[in-house]
């Protein structure tokens, strides 16, 4: 159990974080280069910066947002948010983690806080799970990913939170955290590959909703000859 | 905000639809609206290789590819949709009806998607789904309300433009608008509502001999002036429908004494294209184009109506010269201006009911124009009124994204599109509703008389023509007089 454990928190964690990292670059830069290509072949080029630089910070830090439109969904979404992206970021143990895999550290949350917010982190999960099941509107919307992905996120939260704060035995320890890192390599391994990469594009969005109405010109005329309509009336 | 849900009468009228059996049959299509007849042979293959022509030949992939990594399936935009909020019905959330579209996308236009078609060999595009856009894609007002409240940032208004452009590509779209479009740029009047120009040209003068008996100034309608300042395109039904927003334009530029004028070689602002096709709004934009050049025009001016002006705003530029493209304003800007400047008195006394503005969503959502008009109204009119929500939050009509001109769905329009509106009237308790758009006056009244309000649709420009006052030395005073003497 020992070497599987040194596996995943070695070769199989830094193959994870590139195919992560480098899938997420992928996406970013398809992203932006598209959106370079269709400024490029607009006709009309003049952006509305502030709004649209209003609008993304609007949703990036959607304070704004929470009480406009279900508000008990949008406190639980923040809230997972930011559990999501500190927790596994600023912990003492990942950082170590970090130092050992990439070779960079930075400083640590305080233990209460890491604590505090794993549990929120926990809670927020099952609440949007729970949420996404009994609303009528989500549920029948989701896909399959959708219902899984709060599972998935749950697997390595609850396995560190008790590996971290509960006193368990060195057995079950050692299983919880093969189950926490497999989990987490696991999701590092997803996250290109679904809507979890979300997380580098959501700063494009409402510049390529906006972009996206700037039509290249001359459009008619490339479509009659592709579609051979050329003169046929409207 | 929310409103109440529809009976099973109400439902049963809404969804009646117009067409006979035999024509369902016939076209194999089931929908509300009335469509021409078309080649229903092997449409799948036929919407797909249209698909494939538009996304070479636009930027609708570079949305796609970014709306298909990003969709969080939140359902926000359920609660801010008036669709859904009326009908309750869930192929209404505007989430569901945007991932119609992106599934076909997913499938056939994605790597993945083609590898797991092979692989699964299922989900291939079929009739069925096609008729599920066809009917889903025009229940939507094109409000673009859901857009403002989906975090992933998609625009669902987008996709169904999107959609309905390749519906239309394969034969698919309302008759109400094709007819009118294909009188608009292949007729023989040029114009969506087919008015000759010698009948437009007597309408003018007509209107112009009640302005002089009504207010003893010479007030015109400008015809063919080389050179104006602005050169002017008002919805064309409005010189059958708003006669009162025409003299109220023109009013207000005898007032301030700037050059306007109408071109009888082109006239109509209408411009359906945004509504269902990049093809046609293209063509109708660059008729616009080309009559402001005949005219040596120096800037387009568009009248009271909310689709002309966001469709001459935004693509005047996309389809003719980007920046160097003739600045394109909307009368109520031309108005404030001279306002501020002092140019246009108002009195205070003449209008004293009730009045709130509606928000056109063409002109609101994107924040083009909010308080300019309010402030106008705000002005002279001492029981002004505020919807809420309102500005770029504002509530559609109930009659966007070009529904309002197909009179079949009259009864799904006031009963379903608008009701969250008619909830927002009767709410704010106004008397007069002032709505700058040809498309919101029409679906208002038609929401007000079959909802039965006790309200008066108009437009800003009627409003001001009531009080606007004018200088003593424009007046004519003994013209209306001799008038009156040689009619007796």
């Amino acid at each position: 159990m020992d070497s599987m454990l040194a596996f995943a928190r070695g070769p199989l964690f830094r193959f994870s974080l590139a195919i992560m990292l480098l899938g997420l670059a992928r996406i970013l830069i398809l992203d932006l280069w598209s959106a370079f290509e269709a400024y490029r072949r607009a006709g009309d080029r003049i952006l509305p910066w502030r709004v649209m630089i209003g609008r993304s910070l609007g949703w990036l830090v959607p304070i704004k947002r929470v009480f406009s439109n279900r508000p008990i969904y949008s406190i639980f979404s923040i809230l997972f948010h930011i559990g999501l992206i500190i927790v596994p970021i600023f912990l003492f143990a990942h950082i170590e983690l970090w130092k050992s895999a990439v070779g960079i550290s930075w400083p640590a949350l305080p233990y209460k806080w890491a604590l505090w917010l794993t549990v929120t982190t926990i809670i927020c999960a099952l609440a949007l799970l729970i949420g996404r099941t009994i609303s009528r509107t989500s549920s029948f919307l989701s896909r399959k990913q959708d219902f899984l992905w709060p599972v998935i996120l749950l697997i390595p939260f609850v396995t560190g939170f008790f590996c971290a704060h509960v006193n368990i035995s060195p057995a079950v320890y050692r299983l919880l955290m093969l189950i926490h890192v497999f989990s987490a390599d696991l999701i590092f391994l997803l996250i290109p590959f679904t809507k979890i990469a979300h997380c580098v594009i959501m700063p494009l969005s409402q510049f390529i909703a906006t972009l996206a109405w700037k039509f290249p010109p001359d459009t008619d005329e490339k479509i009659c000859v592709t579609l051979n309509k050329k003169g046929d009336p409207v | 905000m929310k409103t109440s849900r529809i009976s099973s009468e109400e439902r049963a009228r809404a969804f009646k639809s117009a067409r006979k059996q035999e024509v369902n049959e016939r076209q194999k299509l089931n929908v509300r609206y009335h469509v021409e007849d078309f080649d229903i042979n092997d449409r799948p293959r036929r919407f797909l290789e249209t698909f494939a022509a538009i996304l070479k030949h636009t930027n609708y992939r570079m949305a796609l590819e970014h709306f298909i990594r990003m969709s969080a399936k939140c359902s926000r935009c359920a609660v801010t949709c008036q669709v859904y909020q009326a009908t309750n019905d869930l192929k209404d959330i505007p989430c569901y009806r945007s991932e119609l579209l992106l599934s076909v996308y997913r499938r056939h236009f994605t790597v993945g998607g083609l590898i797991k078609g092979r692989l699964m060999g299922n989900d291939y595009l079929t009739d069925e789904k096609i008729q599920e856009m066809a009917e889903n894609f025009w229940n939507c007002t094109a409000c673009r309300r859901c857009s403002m409240e989906c975090p992933s940032g998609i625009d669902h208004g987008l996709i169904t433009h999107l959609g309905r452009f390749i519906l239309s590509e394969i034969g698919i779209a309302p008759r109400a608008l094709v007819v009118s479009t294909r009188e608009q740029l292949e007729g023989a009047t040029g114009n969506t509502s087919a008015i000759p120009v010698p009948a437009m040209i007597d309408t003018l003068d007509f209107l112009e001999e009640d302005m002089l008996e009504e207010k003893g100034v010479a007030i015109k309608f400008p015809r063919d002036v080389e050179g104006a300042d602005y050169v002017f395109f008002p919805a064309v039904s409005d010189f059958l429908m708003e006669a009162e927003t025409l003299m109220g334009i023109a009013a207000v530029f005898t007032a301030a004494g700037d050059s306007w004028t109408i071109g009888t070689g082109y006239f109509d602002g209408i411009n359906y294209g945004l509504f269902y096709s990049d093809r046609i709004l293209e063509r109708v934009v660059k008729k616009i184009d080309s009559e402001t050049r005949r005219l040596k025009g120096k800037n387009v001016l568009i009248g009271e109506c909310g689709h002309a002006s966001r469709s001459a705003k935004y693509f005047l530029p996309t389809y003719c010269g980007g920046k160097g493209a003739y600045p394109v304003i909307n009368i109520m800007e031309y108005t404030h201006k001279i306002w501020k400047e002092g140019r246009l008195k108002l009195d205070p006394n003449v209008v004293t009911e009730k009045v709130a503005y509606h928000d056109p969503c063409n002109i609101a959502r994107q924040r083009w124009i909010i308080d300019k008009p309010r402030e106008i109204l705000k002005a002279f009119c001492r029981n002004y009124v505020e919807m809420t929500p309102t500005g770029e939050n504002n509530i559609c009509c109930g009659g966007g994204g070009g529904t309002v001109s197909i009179d079949e769905i009259r009864s799904y329009r006031t009963t379903i599109g608008g009701r969250l509106k008619a909830d927002q009237i009767r709410r704010s308790g106004c008397k007069i509703l002032v709505a700058p758009c040809a498309n919101c006056k029409k679906q208002l009244r038609e929401l007000v008389e079959d909802q039965k309000i006790d309200c008066e649709v108009v437009g800003l420009h009627d409003l001001i023509y009531k009080a606007i006052i004018f200088d003593d030395k424009l007046k004519i005073k003994d013209k209306a007089k001799d008038h009156e003497v040689v009619e007796e």
